[in-house]
């Protein structure tokens, strides 16, 4: 097993007015990644739309993540990868 | 649920502080006013949430609510802390303003939690389906079974399943026989019939019988992975409205940051600097951004979750507008408002043959043909327990019907093959059938016809109640078919649609859905894999029996994964109450705030007044928006 730690910024052009917008989100992507197969750990900021995210390379690849993210109406940027 | 236990665990200890400080001063223990001040001070802290929501977003370039909500907090502890101490009753005034700061944290707070606990809930629809998915699979494994984790399990495997347990993967049933609620996936609680050959869903529930399952597909490729996926990705899709409200938010803090300026300047001339300062702060305080910014989100999470529920999946906000506004329903005429699939409705024979005869010769000379009505007729053999011989040899003229030979008798089907005169009473049959839209299939055996087989296809149980309840919805209705004008009369009568379209090529299609559009909004039903092209011209385009082709449920606007027509009137009445909701919603938040706002720059609310208001306000958006979870299909008697 190795696992990998990445962390990305997923931002979406929406209204950033209070908070229980931001969470509603937040939770709903955690969710989404939390339940791929092979990822240990799904973290995200609801302000700064930081995905923090752990995942077993031999089950699951970063583009898939990413991919998911993306179908979810968000645009992906990786900010950093490393082996853990 | 963590976060919520945090959030609560907060909320009370806040409130406890509060309380003790308010208590504490007043009474006769040393340093009272200073253990209260200090006491008051950490009930404030606590609302920490708040504050770091409001200045990391306002870091990251955002004004919110929160950012105001921090703003006028921070305003009543300040004069509450430097303020007072001009004058003699100073401690006393101090713990005034900050009481009312730790009140109003704690009202915000608590809005905080409670919008956040009511939020989760709206994905209680697609907690319940990832629920579904079992965890583990028994397998056999070098004879043995085994119980191991679902991601273990191999494609190809063999996987049991015990009466009463969940299905774990999607595959064929290769041994065993059973009833299955397919209920998670198709929304109708009638179980299915499964045995050697027939699909299973991963999720359903095997009711009675033991079956094995050879595993095709698991984990996130299963029907259920999908569907949850879809749901997931669904949610996220905008709203056309939510510009409306998103236009409004825009201008709303811009304004707000405004209002407050000239509230204080007003108030600091006209009646100096306390009451300048509590109407600025009560003025921060009122506002309430979210509720219309929350309103269209929760209620399309709603909708699009208790679709969900029922079978059908709304692929995003868009639909749900574009639903409300269906004025015509268009059905495909062969799969989807009927079975597809011809059976064997009459049997007619001639001197002196039986009907077993009939059937018996016909199905000799049609068992090795692929085409629907041959199938019909083995179909209704085998109903009838025959063995069926081969013939002799056979000859099938496409268009026309079938020349065979079984032993010595020469065995022709067909009305176009017959080279005999056909009786006039034969001849009679045969019409009377054509004009009830079935199809008369002559058998003939060496030269003379011993018998005539009608083959019709089956309207669907509840197509009729499909379109009678769009009627009652005020939705127009029309069959399209590529079938001959008799037949397409025939069905369409039987099933009360307003009008029908007949002997269409699949590009003609495609034509009288643009000419049944003209200015109005139409909706197109098929299976969505022949009618793809058809499907995408339309407003909105609804694959039925989609669970288990992801081809349909990609393509279609709106996913129909089990056979019940009666869910297309569901939706759209769905949608309409949907929208009614939305709209609502962001007109009673605008009136909302306008209003408290109006009160809070006239002096008219104090400051813990106006954190209620706009909690309020925003709640009762929120727990409207997501009512909508609840909604069930109508009662229905099909006259």
């Amino acid at each position: 097993m190795s696992i990998e730690k990445a962390v990305l910024k997923a931002s979406k052009k929406d209204c950033n007015t209070c908070s229980t917008c931001a969470t509603f989100k937040a939770d709903n992507l955690r969710h989404a990644l939390s339940r791929l197969s092979g990822v240990s750990k799904a973290k995200v900021d609801e302000i700064t739309g930081k995905v923090t995210i752990e995942y077993d390379t031999q089950k699951i690849i970063l583009s898939k993540i990413i991919e998911r993210i993306d179908k979810l109406g968000y645009q992906v940027e990786i900010l950093s990868k490393e082996e853990i | 649920m963590r976060e919520h236990i945090r959030g609560i665990i907060l909320l009370i200890s806040l409130g406890l502080f509060a309380l003790a400080g308010s208590l504490i001063s007043g009474t006769r223990v040393a340093y009272e006013h200073e253990i209260s001040i200090a006491l008051t001070l950490i009930a404030v802290a606590l609302g920490y949430r708040i504050y770091s929501h409001g200045i990391r977003s306002l870091w990251h370039g955002n004004v919110t609510a929160q950012l105001f909500a921090t703003i006028a907090i921070f305003i009543s502890v300040i004069a509450g802390l430097v303020l007072p101490s001009a004058s003699a009753t100073g401690t006393a005034e101090a713990v005034g303003y900050l009481t009312a700061a730790a009140i109003v944290a704690f009202i915000i707070l608590a809005g905080m939690t409670l919008e956040d606990y009511i939020i989760h809930r709206t994905r209680g629809a697609l907690e319940a389906l990832i629920r579904m998915s079992p965890t583990t699979a028994r397998v056999r494994r070098d004879g043995a079974e085994v119980e191991v984790p679902i991601d273990e399990v191999k494609i190809g495997e063999v996987v049991l399943v015990k009466p009463g347990d969940k299905i774990p993967v999607d595959g064929m049933v290769i041994s065993g026989h059973s009833t299955v609620n397919q209920a998670t996936i198709t929304g109708e609680s009638i179980p299915a019939e499964k045995a050697v050959g027939d699909r299973t869903f991963a999720g359903t529930l095997n009711e009675h019988g033991a079956l094995e399952i050879k595993c095709e597909k698991i984990a996130e490729d299963t029907t259920l992975s999908h569907i949850i996926q879809l749901v997931e990705e669904a949610q996220e899709k905008k709203a056309p409205i939510q510009n409306v409200a998103d236009r409004f938010t825009t201008y709303f803090l811009p304004i707000m940051a405004v209002l407050s300026s000239s509230v204080f300047a007003v108030s600091y001339f006209a009646l100096g600097f306390d009451v300048a300062l509590a109407r600025t702060v009560t003025v921060l305080l009122v506002a309430c951004p979210c509720a219309l910014s929350i309103a269209v989100p929760v209620a399309v999470a709603g909708t699009i979750g208790n679709a969900s529920m029922n079978g059908i999946i709304i692929k995003g906000g868009t639909h749900i507008e574009k639903l409300k506004d269906v004025k015509l329903v268009a059905f495909d005429k062969t799969g989807t408002l009927t079975v597809g699939e011809p059976k064997v409705v009459e049997i007619k024979t001639f001197s002196n043959h039986s009907e077993a005869d009939v059937i018996r010769y016909a199905a000799i000379a049609e068992k090795f043909s692929e085409h629907p009505l041959s199938k019909a007729i083995i179909a209704k053999a085998t109903e009838m327990s025959m063995k069926i011989p081969d013939p002799t040899d056979f000859k099938t003229i496409p268009g026309h019907g079938v020349d065979a030979h079984y032993g010595n008798k020469h065995i022709i089907i067909g009305t176009k093959m017959m080279e005999t005169e056909i009786s006039e009473e034969a001849n009679q049959l045969m019409n009377r059938v054509e004009n009830e839209g079935k199809i008369a299939i002559p058998i003939a055996i060496d030269k003379d016809v011993i018998g005539i087989i009608v083959v019709a296809d089956q309207v669907r149980k509840n197509s009729v109640e499909a379109i009678q309840r769009l009627k009652r919805l005020g939705v127009k209705t029309a069959m399209i078919t590529g079938d001959n004008m008799r037949t397409a009369k025939s069905i369409a009568e039987q099933i009360g649609v307003d009008e029908f379209h007949a002997e269409l090529l699949p590009e003609d299609k495609v034509a009288a859905i643009g000419e049944l559009k003209n200015g109005s909004v139409v909706a197109m039903v098929g299976d969505g894999v022949n009618d793809a092209p058809a499907l995408a011209s339309s407003d909105v385009g609804f694959a039925m029996g989609a669970a288990g082709s992801d081809v349909a449920v990609e393509t279609a606007d709106v996913a129909l994964l089990g056979d019940d027509l009666t869910k297309v009137e569901y939706a759209i009445s769905l949608s309409r109450k949907a929208f009614s909701k939305m709209k609502g919603n962001i007109a009673y938040a605008f009136v909302w705030n306008v209003i408290a706002l109006s009160l809070a720059a006239f002096g008219i609310l104090n400051p813990v007044l106006a954190v209620i208001l706009a909690e309020a306000g925003c709640i009762s958006v929120v727990i409207n928006s997501a009512l909508l979870l609840l909604n069930k299909p109508k009662a229905f008697t099909v006259i």
